[in-house]
């Protein structure tokens, strides 16, 4: 795992206690029954303060899988 | 605190066979991070309890309200913001801002208020509220440049003002202080528009911790200390009075130690409020008593009992005010502008907060202040609190006269008259206070919430007897209360606790030959347990039963009573109330 995928984990571990660790890469909005509209919230802010950055929501929208959140923190940190 | 540590601390589990806090979290918003930090706050004030926060719906404020009161909880946080009032006050809404909506929203919010008054009553009349209001700004809603202050928005903020002071003298409404919340979570920085936009939750995250903190510690205050130990040279005065007598001490603007009129201020006000103050200096006593002679000082002589000068160390002082109070170390705030005085203190008794008078800095001691009124604050003022000095000094007098006599022709010459009075209802806040704060006289070291409280008498049975106690020293107020159920095959007692103040005084007794009689009981049943700190109830039950107390429940028949009490003089009033 690199830098963003070890935060992007510590958050979900946060939000979604009862993942394994070795299923976060893996988990999505289709395949985790908590992940619904209050845990992308909070997933979303929690981000914010981990990456230390103002969560703009529209440019999160549709990133509903860890794959796609980690691929969106990757491109605001090139852009930065 | 942030959110991820409050996230953290919310999957900490508790023990299976825990017990269990609910509380209602109702506001008209998402709770979504309020009740994240609710929790966590909860949480960390009550490691031991399996907390839960139960919110409402989205946009329904008053119906949230309603369906809280009708499920017991050990109390309720309340939040009104401006879009509760009306819609059209939040951001959410567009429905324009032209002069005849504006007196419509007016008109609205009235009917709501009233509303919302009635509700946040009848909720308070089921379990404890706190409450907080507008916190967030007003949208730009008049035709007037932002640095201006419209008179719409002015009626409104009168409006919301008026809901608040009609509440803040309802029963079991606590209002969160708005200048404690702007200290923790600054005005601009509270309101976090995209969230709110995105998700109808409309604080940043520094402002739902700043609020759920808040709350919580309104909705279950931590016990305010009894008693506040001063310095005197350059703490409750500038200047050492050795060297420069009593007319050289200054507390004053001119002298340039206004500081020492704020803290004596705060001191004096303290002491009215019923806080023990007592004094712990190295000084020559007869000027110590001549300075507390002068006519400007706010701090008056009878506001203080005991003053120790001296010369010994300041800790043997200290515990000797202690032992006056005959109160533990631990609710007890040392204030000194000595370093190593506070040191020597804290080494000799730990339980003692120590807390240094800046007499350095000027800005220092507007926080040492608000300290201490943090930890002595307190929601209400009672009879008692008035009454707790002079019979302290009646206390004093009376243990130096008794020495000097047999015990019994003693007490046989003290006039005393016990008042005790029988009620089904819970009503009485002195009781829930004592029977929550006593540790030495107490049948078995139970504290009640509110509602375990208010529940407790809602079995049927239940009664509670307060006594009330006065003699030739003087009044003590309410000291005593006992709690149990009168049950078919026998007269049980739960609580039972009785204010060190009134010891030696045999009121102990009389109210158990009281409850016999009354309820005309064969045996009472105690829910009797032992803890590390009620030796003075063990040492009372322990004539009763040569063999030894046990670890819990005993019972006492009334013939072994009336065989081993002491005689008993006082004049005893009974009254009863529904």
């Amino acid at each position: 795992m690199n830098n963003v995928d070890e935060r992007l984990a510590k958050c979900f571990r946060l939000v979604f206690p009862n993942l394994d660790a070795d299923q976060i890469p893996l988990a999505n909005a289709e395949n985790l029954s908590d992940w619904d509209s209050v845990a992308q919230v909070n997933l979303l802010s929690v981000i914010g303060e981990e990456f230390d950055m103002d969560i703009d929501f529209e440019e999160f929208e549709g990133a509903t899988s860890f794959a796609a959140l980690a691929g969106r923190l990757r491109e605001i940190s090139a852009r930065a | 605190m942030r959110l991820s540590e409050a996230l953290q601390i919310n999957q900490q589990r508790v023990l299976p066979n825990a017990g269990n806090r609910k509380i209602h979290l109702v506001c008209g918003f998402t709770p979504l991070h309020l009740e994240t930090f609710g929790l966590a706050h909860a949480k960390r004030r009550f490691p031991a309890e399996n907390v839960n926060i139960t919110s409402g719906l989205f946009g329904d404020l008053e119906g949230n309200l309603k369906r809280a009161r009708e499920q017991p909880a050990e109390g309720a946080i309340v939040v009104v913001e401006w879009s509760d009032l009306d819609d059209r006050l939040g951001f959410r809404a567009a429905a324009g801002w032209s002069s005849s909506v504006l007196n419509d929203i007016l008109q609205q919010v009235d009917g709501k208020i009233y509303r919302l008054t009635q509700l946040v009553s009848e909720l308070a009349g089921e379990m404890p509220v706190a409450l907080i209001a507008g916190t967030l700004p007003l949208p730009p809603l008049t035709h007037l440049p932002l640095v201006q202050t419209s008179s719409f928005e002015l009626q409104l903020r009168s409006n919301l003002i008026g809901f608040l002071s009609r509440l803040a003298v309802t029963r079991g409404v606590r209002l969160v202080n708005d200048s404690t919340l702007a200290r923790s979570s600054p005005y601009p920085g509270r309101h976090d528009v995209r969230m709110e936009l995105h998700a109808g939750f409309p604080y940043t995250i520094a402002h739902a911790a700043a609020v759920a903190d808040l709350a919580l510690e309104c909705l279950f205050p931590a016990v305010p200390k009894k008693g506040l130990i001063s310095d005197l040279d350059e703490t409750l005065w500038k200047g050492i009075l050795g060297d420069v007598g009593v007319a050289g001490l200054s507390w004053c603007l001119d002298g340039h130690s206004q500081a020492h009129a704020l803290y004596q201020q705060l001191v004096a006000s303290l002491a009215e409020s019923g806080v023990l103050v007592g004094i712990a200096s190295k000084n020559d006593p007869d000027l110590v008593s001549q300075a507390f002679q002068r006519s400007d000082i706010l701090l008056k002589a009878t506001q203080v009992f005991p003053i120790e000068s001296n010369w010994g160390a300041k800790s043997e002082s200290v515990g000797r005010i202690l032992k006056a109070w005959n109160i533990g170390a631990d609710s007890v705030v040392f204030v000194d502008d000595s370093p190593m005085e506070l040191a020597e203190v804290a080494e000799r008794h730990p339980g003692v907060e120590c807390l240094r008078f800046p007499s350095d800095d000027p800005a220092g001691i507007i926080e040492l202040l608000n300290q201490l009124r943090a930890r002595f604050g307190k929601s209400e003022i009672r009879e008692e609190d008035h009454l707790r000095l002079q019979s302290l000094r009646s206390s004093a007098e009376l243990q130096q006269s008794r020495s000097a006599e047999a015990s019994a022709d003693f007490l046989s010459r003290l006039n005393a008259k016990i008042t005790l009075e029988y009620s089904e209802a819970p009503s009485d806040g002195r009781a829930f206070e004592l029977v929550n704060k006593t540790n030495q006289f107490n049948l078995n070291g139970r504290r009640y919430s509110e509602s375990e409280w208010q529940s407790y008498f809602r079995a049927p049975g239940a009664f509670l007897v307060t006594a009330s106690y006065e003699d030739r020293f003087g009044p003590l107020g309410k000291i005593g209360v006992l709690a149990g159920r009168s049950e078919p095959e026998a007269l049980l007692v739960d609580m039972w606790v009785m204010s060190c103040r009134a010891f030696s005084r045999h009121i102990e007794f009389q109210m158990l030959e009281r409850l016999y009689k009354r309820f005309e009981a064969a045996c009472i049943r105690f829910s009797f347990h032992p803890t590390e700190r009620n030796g003075p109830l063990q040492e009372f039950f322990a004539r009763f039963f040569d063999a030894g107390l046990g670890q819990d429940g005993l019972d006492l028949p009334a013939a072994a009573f009336v065989k081993c009490r002491p005689q008993l003089f006082h004049q005893v009033i009974e009254s009863s109330h529904e």
